[in-house]
């Protein structure tokens, strides 16, 4: 691309969401939302593959469509409260409709669809982005009118993603898929803790984070899209496929390992406020993403010869070495120990 | 407001609109020999505009019934083989396969799942017709070939045949995709009369944009009595739109693969036949290559 373009999507890239969360106004904060979106929308086409035009296409016509339904809620706001405040957003219509429109933003159920396709059309590093960077935003503002959010609705949005994450992942075979999901149903996760604990949420995103973008760095380093190249990765780097084992584990919760933190700290919260029966499902939904993360981790790391697999070694290209990758690894797998650290933060 | 128009389009009681589409949205399935149109109203040139007047319909209740048994029973099968694995198969046969027969032509049923068509539709002269081979084991499609140019005033050339598969449809006619990505080549057991024929794969992008947008390659043919197994790299397929090769070539991704087609048009006028036995896929892993054509950066800078 050429570097005068890049410097400006760029930077375009990483003020949208800064704009959108160091704004008190609404409309300050709508356009650090658009700013963002429209600074993406070259960068998923970027390798013009009719692929990636559609993946981007069907990105911007959701992230517009949920800004222009932001927009209308903001309007409804500011026409019954009289202010553009955004923690003052206090008219239960437009809360509604604004936890609509964030959530269509965000890729929670059900406004889902666009996502798999979406990261399965473009590349690997822009997978990261739009599952990490472009959460940030429509997350802190869920985060700032969380107050007047209808807490019923939160949660069955949350159940839903759960389960359509879950369900969704089950028989996926292209990673880029997987991950699509995984972002779905650890989104419910978010979004279930949101009005009861805003730290927790915060915690769940920060986490999320650092799993995920290690999963997609591993995925990039190994050069691998599909399952069935993931099972030949083991050659190319034996010590990262053992630690991606690692980190879809805790991906998927399993304790001791760093994603065990968050969902136990959030079913402890709802078990606190009375929420058993929702604190349980949450619980039994997440065992249907935990058989996908399994199923990944068994294909790429566990089975190897001499169980010979099905497919030819991969072209060996020159090894991009990732210094941070390693802290990265030890970060989504040892924190949970150091837990009460962030009890005490909290 | 596209919905509205789609409602005024579909009440507007003209003599030269098709009357039925006012109904099918609603009532479809009720309607004795009603073929979904939930994509398009496209009529296929060639075919006459249906006018029946709405009292000659004949509404079934038991075709609507049908229609609901019948479209659930697809959901509840796509529901289950969602748990089973990729397109209903387990994860070990998926991984495990080497060779897949994808279309095999035994029935009449397996010839319905392909679509004959020819320059007729634009007033030309070819004919095309698909039936069953000796002892119902392969297909045979045949016909004539004529590049006489229909008298329009408007076309110029003529002289193609063509068959393609049907699009595949699940349940409430959603559309449903092959994944061919464990597998790279595709693999023909035909057998030709020397002509030359193309192979068209269609990914059937979402937008409308690329509709048009297909993979080809070609399949040369030999003549006589021998069965030619042609076995095709998908690294070999290049874009091409409305016919036309692209200037930009990209890889043919095979995660979404919607219909494969086979065309004639060497503008040689006369009789042709193709006898396909079955056409599967194969991974063939002495085949390393990704892609054959490079892209070269246009007007590069010195």
């Amino acid at each position: 691309m050429n570097p005068h373009a890049n410097m400006i999507i760029m930077s375009s890239l990483i003020l949208g969401p800064m704009i959108t969360i160091t704004s008190n106004h609404w409309i300050m904060a709508w356009v650090g939302l658009e700013i963002n979106m429209l600074a993406i929308i070259p960068l998923i086409a970027k390798q013009h593959h009719p692929r990636a035009i559609e993946a981007s296409i069907k990105y911007f016509l959701t992230q517009a469509a949920a800004s222009s339904l932001l927009l209308f809620s903001i309007i409804n706001n500011v026409w019954n409260t009289g202010q553009f405040d955004i923690t003052q957003s206090t008219n239960t219509m437009s809360s509604t409709m604004m936890t609509a429109a964030l959530t269509m933003k965000l890729g929670l159920a059900p406004f889902h669809y666009w996502l798999p396709e979406t990261l399965q059309g473009t590349t690997t590093m822009m997978t990261l982005i739009l599952t990490t960077w472009q959460k940030l935003a429509p997350l802190t503002l869920l985060m700032m009118i969380n107050q007047s959010l209808n807490t019923s609705l939160l949660v069955t949005l949350s159940l839903l993603s759960m389960m359509i994450g879950g369900w969704g992942g089950l028989n996926q075979t292209q990673l880029r898929k997987i991950m699509a999901f995984s972002s779905i149903a650890h989104l419910g996760w978010m979004t279930m803790i949101l009005t009861l604990s805003t730290k927790l949420t915060l915690l769940t995103f920060y986490t999320y984070i650092t799993l995920t973008t290690t999963m997609l760095l591993t995925i990039k380093l190994l050069e691998t899209n599909k399952m069935s190249t993931a099972m030949t990765s083991w050659t190319k780097s034996p010590m990262l496929n053992a630690m991606m084992m690692l980190n879809l584990m805790s991906l998927a919760g399993l304790p001791p390992l760093t994603g065990f933190m968050p969902k136990w700290l959030i079913l402890q919260e709802l078990t606190k406020n009375h929420m058993t029966i929702i604190a349980t499902t949450s619980a039994i939904l997440s065992l249907l993403s935990l058989f996908f993360y399994i199923r990944i981790a068994y294909y790429s790391t566990i089975t190897l010869p001499p169980n010979m697999t099905n497919y030819s070694q991969q072209w060996r290209h020159k090894n991009q070495q990732k210094p941070y990758l390693p802290l990265m690894i030890i970060t989504s797998s040892m924190l949970t120990p150091i837990m009460p650290t962030f009890m005490m933060i909290m | 407001m596209a919905l509205s128009f789609k409602l005024l389009e579909n009440v507007f009681l003209s003599s030269k609109c098709h009357r039925q589409n006012a109904l099918h949205p609603f009532c479809g399935p009720l309607l004795t020999n009603c073929i979904s149109k939930l994509y398009s109203s496209y009529r296929r040139p060639g075919t006459s505009p249906d006018n029946t007047p709405l009292w000659k319909m004949n509404f079934s209740f038991e075709n609507g019934v049908d229609w609901i048994k019948k479209n659930f029973g697809l959901l509840k099968k796509e529901l289950v083989d969602h748990v089973k694995g990729p397109e209903g198969r387990g994860f070990e046969e998926y991984f495990l396969e080497q060779t897949r027969v994808v279309w095999e032509f035994r029935s009449q049923k397996d010839l319905d799942e392909w679509v004959v068509s020819s320059d007729a539709e634009i007033g030309g002269k070819s004919e095309a017709y698909l039936k069953l081979g000796k002892n119902n084991q392969t297909a045979l499609l045949f016909g004539t070939l004529s590049t006489e140019a229909p008298r329009d005033g408007e076309t110029g050339y003529s002289g193609y045949c063509a068959i393609r598969a049907k699009l595949l449809k699940g349940a409430f006619d959603t559309k449903k995709y092959y994944d061919w990505s464990n597998f790279n080549s595709l693999y023909l057991r035909v057998r030709g009369d020397g002509r030359p024929w193309m192979i068209n794969i269609y990914t059937d992008p979402y937008y409308s944009h690329q509709k048009d947008d297909l993979y080809t390659y070609f399949m040369f043919t030999r003549g006589g009595p021998y069965w030619q197994e042609i076995t095709i790299p998908f690294s070999k397929f290049f874009l091409s739109s409305w016919g036309r090769i692209q200037d930009d070539q990209y890889p043919l991704w095979l995660d979404k693969i919607s219909s494969v087609g086979f065309t004639l048009g060497d503008k040689a006028d006369g009789p042709f036949q193709l006898e396909i036995d079955f056409i599967g896929l194969l991974n063939d892993r002495a085949h390393t290559e990704e892609f054959a054509y490079e892209k070269y950066e246009r007007n590069p800078k010195a």
